[in-house]
This record gives structure tokens, sequence and C-alpha cells, in this order.
């Protein structure tokens, strides 16, 4: 996992031109076809969240319609998150001026509060990708992936703590942005402005989390009071079904074994060449059909994702061949691979750095 | 609160508990717009009966409201919603026909100038045609006449007609024998080419006795003077004077009148239509207006800022994350106006938009909901 050498500045000058071009291009051509895109995502999840739901209640009949039923509502929260709530939330469609197909607005079915997610996901994530102690997304602050973290004994058990953490990743989610804004808040820079103080963010935690719990757990059981449990396991199951998948797809766009992380000191005034570097270096894809890319809301595309963050995301994989042959162009490693390959390196890094390095004695000595 | 009230925040409370979403409708809607292509919960579904050429730059759009589009008062205007390359486009528009018309025949007219470098209104009537779908908002405006018995005095500039041809249409249709205030009616345009409805004016004249109309050419006569007020309307001091036409002939207007010591209260105008986009005239220092928190503050030439700086700097504390055009969280609604994005390099439209603050800077007086 040696770090590659970083090209002269003329060599990343150019490559920030070529993949500007790329985005210019892409750009123009944004219009009606992505609003008939977006629209059909959102019809499908209607679909498939409204039969999740029925098909569900009637398991009664035949257990096998239960089963259905949990698979189509895994499937329209996953496309609610994915496909829809990520990429909308970036502003990939708010040039639509449509109230609910909007960054401003749209609120997901996740226990995350929308608003919290955009401004640590958005801003932290996209802005420090793979950078040790700035992006807390790397490791979440629960799994140690890197030999720049310190090994704390806990480490050793974070094979099984991944696991558990893939199973329950929407409220890991959801708490690691109130603790994260806890911190941002310690050290608030002067300049920076947030006009929300923690109780607020606290609220919005409890009470989109209470949402959350109460049309799951508390509100559609009930309706359906002579099949409560059922419906009561059946959402849950869905819910982790759709925890799994997420947690994996972000898994394998970030922490893969090729993965590059860097130093803030790396980072200061960074040219917009080595910030693509950067976000290239830092993401992996995944390849698959049409449908794998669809689930993973193009985050298949993890590279062109974080290159172009409010591009719509279908059209990441168009893009993909064009950003891999400038990538060629000028020598730049560009890591992508299939799901089980890509899931398999993920789970060896965690593997691999659940251990000391080996280094750590002489260190100490 | 009503029953009715509590239903509906009963219902929006469990749409959101539910759906994530502000209402059922909108829950439902893209579903909805499978049958019935363009439909807004938050709107009007509307149809297109026919358009007619006014004039070489303007035409009227006759359009069969909603059934739930309630009435109206003659010199309101209304939102219009279309959805243009796959984005809404929203502009506001005069009713430039009258509720007495709307009652018997159940449409409303918008006359719309085309303004030569718009987005919007040159395109409009060559993609809308008869049962085309169009999205409308309910009447809204206080620019109407008061049922006072002092006399009226209109002022019209251009297409600034429009409101005015509702409201003698009104009078027209609805003619009251007794009524004997004086209304006079000063109808300016550039060249008598351009003199809109001009037959139909005439008309009302005849039915409306108290009515007179004065067709000013201002190439011949120049603009709205002491003189012209003087000649066409000898009583302006005690009449109500509603003025509606471009930016500078109201603002000309309104210093004329109040330095001839017209009352502010007898003062009614309305700004005509969005201002022609002319970017290298508005280079200079633009104002803008923060509607929310009613601040204001202007653009300085010598040293252009973000409107995300200058958010900041009139305090009306915006959000921000990144201030690089990546997170999207300094997204604000822009009222009205032109801002450049510095990102994508693109002028903006100049209708109602989402923008990112950090990104853009003023390119014309702007109104930001902040
Ligand atoms: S502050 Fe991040 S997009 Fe404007």
């Amino acid at each position: 996992m040696n770090q590659p050498i970083r090209p002269n500045q003329t060599t990343l000058d150019n490559f920030a031109k070529d993949l500007n071009d790329i985005r210019a291009k892409t750009m123009k051509e944004v219009g009606q076809i992505d609003a008939n895109h977006i629209r059909k995502m959102i019809r499908v999840q209607r679909a498939s969240e409204i039969t999740g739901r029925i098909t569900m209640v009637l398991g009664f009949i035949n257990p096998v319609l239960w089963i259905l039923g949990v698979l189509l509502l895994a499937l329209a929260k996953i496309l609610d998150n994915m496909e829809i709530g990520h990429n909308v939330k970036h502003g990939q469609y708010d040039w639509m001026n449509d109230p609910n197909i909007n960054s401003r607005n749209f609120e997901w079915d996740h226990a995350g509060d929308s608003a919290s997610w955009k401004r640590y996901h958005n801003h932290e994530h996209h802005t420090y990708t793979n950078i040790i102690g700035k992006d807390r997304d790397f490791g979440y602050g629960l799994l140690r992936l890197s030999d720049d973290t310190r090994w704390k004994p806990k480490n050793r058990w974070q094979l099984p703590v991944f696991v558990l953490f893939s199973m329950m990743f929407q409220w890991g989610v959801a708490y690691h942005e109130l603790a994260g804004e806890r911190i941002f808040f310690g050290k608030r820079r002067k300049k920076s402005s947030l006009p929300i103080t923690r109780t607020q963010l606290r609220n919005a935690f409890f009470s989109k989390g209470a949402r959350q719990l109460f049309k799951d757990y508390v509100f559609f059981p009930l309706i359906c009071w002579p099949v409560f449990l059922p419906v009561l396991l059946g959402n849950f199951c869905a819910n982790m079904l759709r925890d799994l998948w997420t947690a994996s797809v972000i898994f394998c766009g970030h922490f893969t074994e090729n993965i590059h992380v860097f130093k803030m000191s790396e980072c200061e005034n960074e040219t917009q060449g080595q910030w693509y570097y950067r976000q290239i270096l830092g993401s992996s894809n995944i390849t698959g059909s049409r449908w794998m890319h669809l689930l993973t809301g193009h985050l298949s595309c993890q590279v062109e994702h974080h290159l172009f963050p409010d591009i719509p995301a279908w059209r990441y994989l168009e893009i993909s061949k064009q950003v891999q042959a400038v990538c060629k162009k000028y020598d730049i490693p560009y890591n992508t691979g299939s799901f089980t390959k890509q899931y398999f390196s993920v789970v060896k890094r965690v593997v691999t750095f659940s251990f000391p390095p080996p280094k750590i004695h002489a260190q100490a000595g | 609160m009503t029953s009715d009230n509590i239903l509906r925040t009963g219902q929006s409370w469990l749409a959101r508990q539910i759906t994530n979403h502000t209402s059922f409708g909108a829950y439902f809607e893209p579903l909805i717009q499978l049958l019935l292509p363009q439909w807004r919960s938050d709107r009007l579904r509307s149809k297109i009966v026919s358009i007619r050429q006014e004039s070489h730059d303007m035409y009227s759009l006759v359009i069969k409201p909603h059934r739930r589009w309630q009435d109206f008062t003659a010199g309101q205007h209304l939102e219009l919603t279309v959805e243009k390359d796959g984005a809404w486009m929203s502009r506001f528009f005069t009713i430039s026909s009258s509720p007495a018309h709307f009652k018997k025949s159940g449409l409303i007219e918008l006359s719309i100038q085309i303004q030569e470098k718009g987005q919007i209104t040159p395109w409009l009537s060559k993609a809308l045609h008869a049962g085309s779908i169009v999205n409308l908002s309910q009447a809204q405006g206080e620019f109407c006449l008061s049922r006072q018995e002092e006399p009226i005095l209109m002022i019209a500039g251009g297409s600034g007609i429009t409101p005015f041809r509702a409201m003698l249409q009104q009078l027209s249709l609805m003619p009251n024998k007794t009524d004997n205030v004086a209304k006079t009616l000063m109808y300016y345009a550039r060249s008598s080419e351009h003199f809109l409805f001009k037959q139909e004016l005439r008309k009302f004249t005849e039915q409306v006795p108290s009515l007179q109309v004065h067709f000013i050419d201002s190439a011949e006569h120049g603009f709205l003077s002491a003189q012209h007020l003087e000649r066409y309307s000898e009583n302006f001091k005690t009449s109500h004077i509603y003025l509606c036409g471009p930016a500078n002939m109201i603002l000309h207007g309104r210093k004329l009148l109040t330095s001839l010591k017209v009352n502010w209260q007898q003062l009614h105008y309305e700004f005509f239509g969005p201002e022609p986009i002319d970017l290298e005239q508005s280079s200079g220092a633009n104002s803008i207006l923060f509607s929310r928190s009613n601040k204001q503050i202007s653009t300085e030439e010598s040293a252009p800022k973000t409107l995300l700086e200058l958010a900041e700097l009139a305090s009306t504390n915006p959000v921000s994350g990144c201030r690089a055009g990546i997170c999207h969280q300094c997204i604000c609604q822009k009222k009205s106006g032109v801002v450049y994005n510095t990102k994508t390099q693109q002028y903006s439209d100049t209708g109602a938009q989402e923008i990112q603050l950090c990104i853009s800077v003023a390119a014309s007086d702007l109104v930001l909901e902040l």
C-alpha cells in the first residue's frame, strides 16, 4: 500500500483541465432526461414501498408473501436512501426547481436527520476525503483502517464490531453526525457559521429517530393489528437489509485495500488538480450490472461521485469511461473491481489493522 | 381552530411521520403525474384553451383554470409554472381579463410581453398550444381599484396596460348606471403601433360613460409630465392614482406626483414584469434585499463579493459549509434578479430559483429569501 508519487504540478494542472472538460460537457446535457430518470426512480420506490407493506401483511396467507414484502420494503428503503436521497441531497437535481426533489427539503427514510447528514457528509467528508483526523467517515471512529491511526487494544475486536456496525448502519450514521457536530462545535472556527445550537442538533436527532421508530415499529404494526408482530418483525428485517447493503457499498467505496490516506499537511492550499488527485486515490469503484449500480445509488462509481458530486449520478457510468481514459493518460491509479473482490479487500483491511503494526515496539523503545 | 383546520394539521402531521413528506400529495405526486402529467400537489393544474397574438411582441394565453382555482379581483396577478427541459419555471403575470368574464366563460387571460433576452416569455408561446397544461397559483396582489367615491386616474406604460384592461373590462361588463365617478386612463406607448387592446378600450368608453381613455404616443408627446396631467385629468390632485408600467416609469411618476403635492395615500403602483436583462448596464452597484430578515445591502463594484459574504455582512446568518460550491448547504431561494454562477460560469434566469450563495455573485438587483 505504498503511496504513489504525486505527479508534478503541470501534469496535475492538465489533469484538472481534462476533468473540468468532462464536467462541462456533461453538465450541458443535463435536462429533461435526468428529470425523467429521478421521477421514474421515485415511482419505483413508491410502488415497492406500497406493495411491500401490503404483501407483508398478507403473510398470514402464506409466509412466502411475508418474505416478498420484506424484500420489497427493503428495496424501497434502499432506493430512497441511495439513488434518490443521497443524490438529491447532493444537489444533483436542484436545477429542477422541484420543491420535493431538492437538497434543501428532501427528508429520507433513514434515522439520520437530513440536514445534519448534509452538514456533515457533503461538507467534511467530501472536502476532506480520507484525510486522517479530518474525514471522520474514515473508519467512523470505530475502525482502525490505517497505520496512521494509533493501535488500541480494543481494535482486536474490530471484525465483530464491523459486522454489528453494518447491521445497524443507519443508527451508526445518525449518531456519528451528532457526535461529529459536537466535535466540530468544540473547535468551531470563527468564520464558519452554523446557525444551529447543540440542543437543536440533539433535538433534530431525537425527533427524526423517534419518527422513524414510530413509523416502522408503532404505526404500521398497529394499523395492521391482528398481524402486529409479523409486521413489526418484517419492518425490522427490511431496515436491517437496507443497513447491511448501504454499509457494504460505502465501505467498498472508501475502505478497500488500495485506498490511500492523506495527512492534513499534504492537503493545505491544495490546487484543484491535487484535490481531484486525492479524490481519485481515496475512492474505489465497483463493477456490475445496471441494477447493481442503481441499488448503490451509483456509489459504485465512487470515484466519479467524489470528482463531481453534483452531476446526476446515473451519468457516472458514462463519465467513468472518460475518467479512466484521463487517468491512464496521466498514469494515475484508478481503483475498480467486482463487488466480491472489493468487499473481500475491505474485510482484509479491517482484519489487517486490527493487529498492532509490527514496528510499534521499535518505536516504543 | 375550525374542524377543517384540525383535519388539515392532523393530515400533514401524519404525512410527515409516515412518508417524510410535507403532505400525502407530495408523496404521491410522481405517481399521480403518470396519469396527469405535470400535476403538482401545491399548484392548480390548468388547461390552455388558445393563444392569441396581440401584437408582434405580446400574446395572450387563454386559460381554463382548475376548478379549485378561486375567484380574483381585477388587477391581481398569479404565478404561472411550466416545465422546461425538466425544470419548473415560474413567472408572475397579471390577469388581463375580468372576474365578470371569468364568471361567464370560466376562462381567464394572461397577456404576456416577450422579453427579448428572456428565457421564458419568447419560448412559452411556441412551447404551448391549445390543450397544453400549465400550473397556476391562486390570484394575489393588492393592485385593485378601491371602492371610494373619489375620481380615478390610471396611468399605464407599455405592457403595464394589462391590469387596467382587466379593471375596465370588469366595469364594462358590470355597468353601474348610477356610477358617475370620473375615470381616466392615460396610456403611454412608444409609438402608435404599440397600443394594445385599442379597439376594446375604445368600446369600453362607449359602454361606460364616466370613462375617458387617452392614447399618448410618447415618441411624439414625451413622457408623463405636469402638463399632461393638467391636460388629461384636471382633478388629478383629488384622484386615486394607479400607476403600472416599467420600473423607471413608476419611479419617475412617483417623483413627479409627490412634487405636485399628491398625497401618498392616493398613490397605488405596481412594478410590471421582470426588468429586461441588461447585464452591461447593471455591472455597477446592485442592491440585495433579504426578504425574511428585511435587510438590505449594496454590492461594491470595486470589491466584488459572493452573495454568501454579503449575506454574512448583512448578518442574515446564512448557512454555509465548504464555501466552494461542493456541499450545497448554502442553498437559498432567489426570489428575483440575475446572479452569475462562478463555478458554471453562467448567468441565471430572472425568476425564482435555488442558488448556491457561496459561488454566486449579483448581476442585477436581487431579492433573496434569507
Ligand atoms: S457553502 Fe458549500 S456549496 Fe456553498
